[in-house]
């Protein structure tokens, strides 16, 4: 009877499915080709974190698959990366502003956090104006006044003094930040409140912030996106973000008082001149350097010193050592590509050593 | 007869002398079917309790009305007073409701009582097919089609109503509640559509043909006989369309502007409970007064959700009083029955 | 039996009440127009942008997350939802039958049923976004239990089918005619064969049909993957690993600045639609074949 061969037919199909489910195999590849620098040990690395290094990692997932290596990112902003890292559902945290005691403390539950330095980038503010190009000069304490609502047209006399010569619309800014935890966030936050003390007692510096005004959107991904579709507003987003939307950027003005225009050099220069702990938590912001790019920012994988301890399968722990050898190898090479300033030696010879450091319950992990 | 001295329980049989074995199989299913009723009955108690006890940090810490009449939506701080979430909610659902309730009647009566019956299968469809398009993809279309087009014709509104306070003299932001309710409007329109649909089909005949015997036009026939029978069955679908508004996340989320302030206006940005959940839930990962924050945010939407489809069915029952429901209502009960998204 | 008077029966409509009646009937007509506009243009949209993204190597492709270069397409979103919808239509739809057929057999109008009944109800009211929460909640924070897994976004799909399934089911098993119970019963078949051979098949169409419309609403669910599934790059056919979607695709790529990205989220938009068509439209053709409307 037909109705007896449907009765029949959707439980199959239920257990076709499950049988599907349960034997499958994961996306890893089973085989590794050995390429130039390539690893030789397969796995999947879970990373989530900062959207400010979201290429960096995203590109780097790209380049590994073939090698054996894959990497899923979820590019979530540095607050989330940092709340899985510690709640322990991803394997490799992504943040920009280095770990804080109390975060630290917080991460201390499953070990022992350490801190991998990647790459520097720059903050860039990013603006759509009809009519003006980039370069249009801005300081802190006007940033900030444009953040506070305080300077609310493009042609207000604040903008106006620093850039003679230009001619400005009278329309309203529209205003971008963030709305979620961001590492970007701190970062352009620690800028604005060290040039406007109004802003430093108003609103402060932190992953998140009471904004005063502006529209919030999701990731530098998102903030991008809302300043590419209106005009008039502002916004920051990491320079990839800006460099691969065209965006006309503004030259800040840094601590020696030059107006400096974000690229690959002045991001360099942002790492001279710092003080480095030697737990490797620094942060390039408002860098003293003479060139440098005053928005700049540092970005840290966060990963347990004891891997397995801390969750992880062997053969995971040495696929997380080989990614984190490829980052301090050929990875640089694909920092430059995305227009991130590749680690000064010193600190990348520091960040180096302590991958020797990393074990797996108590033994140290074949480098590979 | 032997049929006449059967009894009515269903594993039974006399005179047919089955083992107990053979019962058992029958004993096996009723059991078996009672769990699984049970357990379905123990998950949402459970699902409840969970939730309640996930987010009693935070009414510890801030209070039952701390929390939520507290306008102060500030995570750097760690204070949650989601009055911002509430009032963000309550006008995007107002608005939704302001713009979707009479288009969605109109189309319902129009249907049923205005079409010639070779439109009505096809508009009928057509109109359930606004429930099919996921909420992710009304907000994609939101955010590319819908802000862009419509920001001129915010701005020219809201300058030329300027002397009306909260609508007039905005500076009309790109994502804001009007929008938010705009796309809202949209998603409400197929249930409330649907179930005004089936509550006006229950009119009797013979009240409209009195009133077209004595003479009335259509449309006040309308207004005599078919609306005031099923006033309160389309209340009770408004009802409906106004808890799908308030559950509604992720095309909200897309549209809405996400700022935790109270706008003054209708054109400013603002923020929906369900919209911080699914902002910030992966922050709260680690936070567990953030976490308990957001658990009980999910838990004021349940609520309302809850208290607002209870007084829905209520209308929406004693509006079809007398009507035994109909197989294609299967299909509707399942439109009916989509919610959030 | 008396004429009736000629001038108060048939008295001609007035000018003023006729002007009403087309104003009205307009002003409905245009309402349902109304109605209709948005769906025009989803899908003009759709078409419009999503068409030109739609190819053999969009189909066939995972997202690579590249950052410079191909971004490749959605394979791996699309085996996602339809791994994690198929898991999650094998638990909920025997579950959510199971309760309706215990509702329409056995419980019928006890107390126990009617509260199962009026909770069913209230689940269907629960925003889904609640329902990732409490999968978050309970299986991925509680404890070791671990991260984000494919079966796990299936488990809170499968709470928001519930509902859906269980309702629709009793509506469709309530119809089966009490009569054709009876007979079998009256033939001597115990209650399961009555529930297997009379009850099921002919309610058979009616359970297919709302099945399938729980289907292509879980499949359009961004909300309850969020917590759950997350976003992962690769395809994968192991459900205790991560799992891409097409909702959450899309949800991604909807936040994206770069065109390429944009035009991919149009695509899947588009897919995921034509996708939830195709299942409202058997669904519908099923209905059509039921003996019972």
């Amino acid at each position: 009877m037909r109705s007896r061969q449907w009765l029949a037919v959707l439980p199959a199909v239920g257990a076709l499915s499950l049988g599907v489910a349960a034997c499958g195999s994961s996306s890893s590849s089973d085989n590794s080709t050995s390429g130039g620098g390539g690893s030789s040990v397969s796995a999947t690395l879970n990373g989530a974190g900062s959207t400010f290094a979201a290429p960096i990692y995203q590109q780097f997932g790209s380049e590994l698959k073939d090698k054996g290596l894959t990497i899923n990112y979820q590019s979530v902003g540095s607050g989330a990366g940092v709340a899985q890292f510690t709640a322990g559902t991803v394997d490799f945290g992504a943040s920009d502003p280095a770990l804080e005691d109390t975060e630290v403390t917080a991460a201390k539950k499953k070990g022992d956090p350490v801190h991998f330095p990647v790459a520097f980038g720059a903050i860039t503010v990013s603006y759509n104006l009809d009519g003006v190009k980039s370069g249009l000069k801005l300081d802190g304490k006007t940033i900030a006044n444009i953040y506070l609502g305080k300077v609310t047209t493009w042609n207000d006399p604040e903008i106006a003094s620093q850039n003679p010569g230009i001619k400005l619309p009278s329309s309203k800014i529209t205003v971008v930040h963030r709305s979620d935890e961001s590492g970007t966030t701190k970062g352009f936050t620690g800028f604005l409140q060290a040039y406007n003390p109004e802003w430093k007692s108003k609103v402060g510096s932190d992953k998140t912030v009471k904004w005063p005004t502006g529209t919030g959107a999701k990731g530098n991904e998102g903030v991008a996106a809302a300043v590419k579709q209106t005009s008039g507003s502002i916004g920051y987003v990491e320079q990839a973000y800006a460099l691969q939307n065209n965006f006309t950027t503004a030259d800040v003005k840094n601590k020696s008082g030059k107006y400096v225009a974000p690229s690959l050099e002045s991001t360099s220069a942002a790492g001279e001149g710092i003080t480095v702990p030697s737990d490797l938590r620094f942060s390039v912001v408002d860098s003293p350097a003479p060139a440098a790019y005053p928005i700049s920012s540092q970005t840290f994988v966060l990963v347990y010193k004891d891997l397995c301890k801390a969750g992880m399968s062997q053969s995971k722990a040495e696929g997380m050592v080989s990614f984190l050898n490829y980052i301090y190898g050929d990875g640089q090479k694909i920092l430059v590509q995305l227009s991130y300033a590749p680690l000064p030696g010193a600190i990348a010879t520091k960040a180096k050593a302590q991958i020797a450091q990393e074990q797996c319950n108590g033994s140290p992990i074949a480098a590979s | 007869m032997a049929a006449a001295s059967v009894s009515t329980r269903s594993d039974d049989r006399l005179g047919f002398g089955r083992s107990s074995l053979s019962r058992l199989p029958d004993k096996a299913l009723r059991w078996g079917l009672t769990v699984l009723a049970a357990a379905i009955l123990l998950l949402i108690l459970f699902f409840f309790i969970r939730l309640y006890i996930e987010s009693r940090p935070v009414f510890s810490k801030f209070g039952v009305f701390g929390f939520t009449f507290d306008n102060n939506w500030d995570v750097s701080h760690s204070i949650y007073g989601a009055l911002p979430l509430l009032v963000g909610t309550l006008i995007t659902a107002a608005t939704a409701l302001i713009i979707g309730v009479p288009v969605a009647i109109a189309a319902a009566l129009f249907v049923t009582e205005l079409c010639p019956g070779r439109l009505r299968p096809p508009l009928t469809i057509m109109i359930d097919l606004l429930a099919a398009v996921p909420s992710v993809v009304y907000g994609l279309w939101g955010v590319f089609v819908l802000i862009p087009r419509l920001k001129p014709a915010e701005q020219w509104f809201t300058d030329t109503f300027h002397f009306i306070p909260f609508i007039g003299g905005a500076a009309v932001a790109g994502p804001n509640y009007f929008i938010g309710g705009l796309i809202l409007a949209i998603m409400i329109v197929p249930i409330v559509s649907a179930i005004s649909r089936e509550v006006i089909a229950t009119v009797p005949a013979d009240h409209k043909e009195a009133a077209l015997a004595l003479g009335a036009t259509r449309w006040e026939m309308i207004r005599m006989a078919v609306l005031p029978y099923s006033r309160a069955g389309i209340t009770g679908a408004a009802m409906l369309g106004l808890g799908r508004a308030i559950g509604e996340t992720i095309a909200v989320t897309l549209v809405v502007g996400n700022a935790p302030t109270i706008g003054k206006h209708l054109f400013d940005q603002g923020y929906t409970l369900a919209a911080v959940i699914a902002n910030e839930f992966g922050e709260a990962a680690n936070n567990p007064t953030h976490r308990a924050a957001l658990i009980a945010a999910g838990l004021v939407l349940f609520v309302l959700t809850l208290v607002i489809n209870a007084a829905a069915r209520y209308f929406v029952v004693r509006g079809s009083r007398g009507r035994r429901i109909g197989a294609s209502d299967a299909a509707t009960a399942g439109a009916a029955a989509g919610l959030g998204g | 039996m008396s004429a009736v008077p000629a001038t108060t029966a048939f008295a001609p409509i007035s000018g003023a009440r006729r002007r009403k009646d087309q104003f009205m009937r307009g002003l409905l007509a245009a309402g349902t127009i109304v109605a209709l506009i948005p769906l025009v243009l989803v899908i003009y949209y759709l078409l419009k942008r999503g068409l030109g993204a739609i190819s053999w190597h969009f189909l066939s492709s995972d997202p690579t997350g590249n950052f410079l270069g191909d971004p490749g397409g959605i394979k791996s979103a699309i085996f996602g939802t339809i791994e994690m919808v198929a898991l999650a239509s094998v638990i909920a739809i025997p579950v959510g039958v199971g309760v309706a057929l215990y509702l329409t057999e056995y419980g019928k109008d006890s107390r126990f049923a009617s509260a199962v009944r009026y909770f069913v109800d209230v689940m269907t009211g629960v925003p889904s976004i609640v329902f990732g929460l409490f999968i978050y909640i309970t299986l991925i924070l509680s404890g070791n239990v671990g991260t984000f897994a494919g079966w796990k976004g299936s488990i809170a799909l499968a709470l928001l089918m519930l509902p859906i399934v269980t309702r629709s089911a009793e509506v469709v098993l309530l119809l089966v005619p009490d009569h054709l119970r009876e007979a079998a019963l009256a033939l001597g078949a115990p209650r399961w064969r009555v529930v297997s051979r009379v009850v099921l098949p002919t309610a058979l169409p009616g359970l297919v049909t709302g099945s399938l419309l729980a289907i292509a609403r879980a499949a359009g669910e961004t909300a309850p993957l969020l917590f759950t599934a997350a976003i992962v790059n690769g395809t994968t056919f192991n459900l205790g690993d991560r799992m891409n979607s097409l909702p959450l695709q899309i949800f991604t790529d909807v936040g994206q600045a770069q065109d390429r990205l944009v035009a991919r989220a149009w695509g899947a938009a588009l897919t995921l639609v034509m996708l939830i068509l195709l299942l409202t439209l058997i669904a519908r053709f099923v209905s059509r074949r039921s003996r019972l409307t």
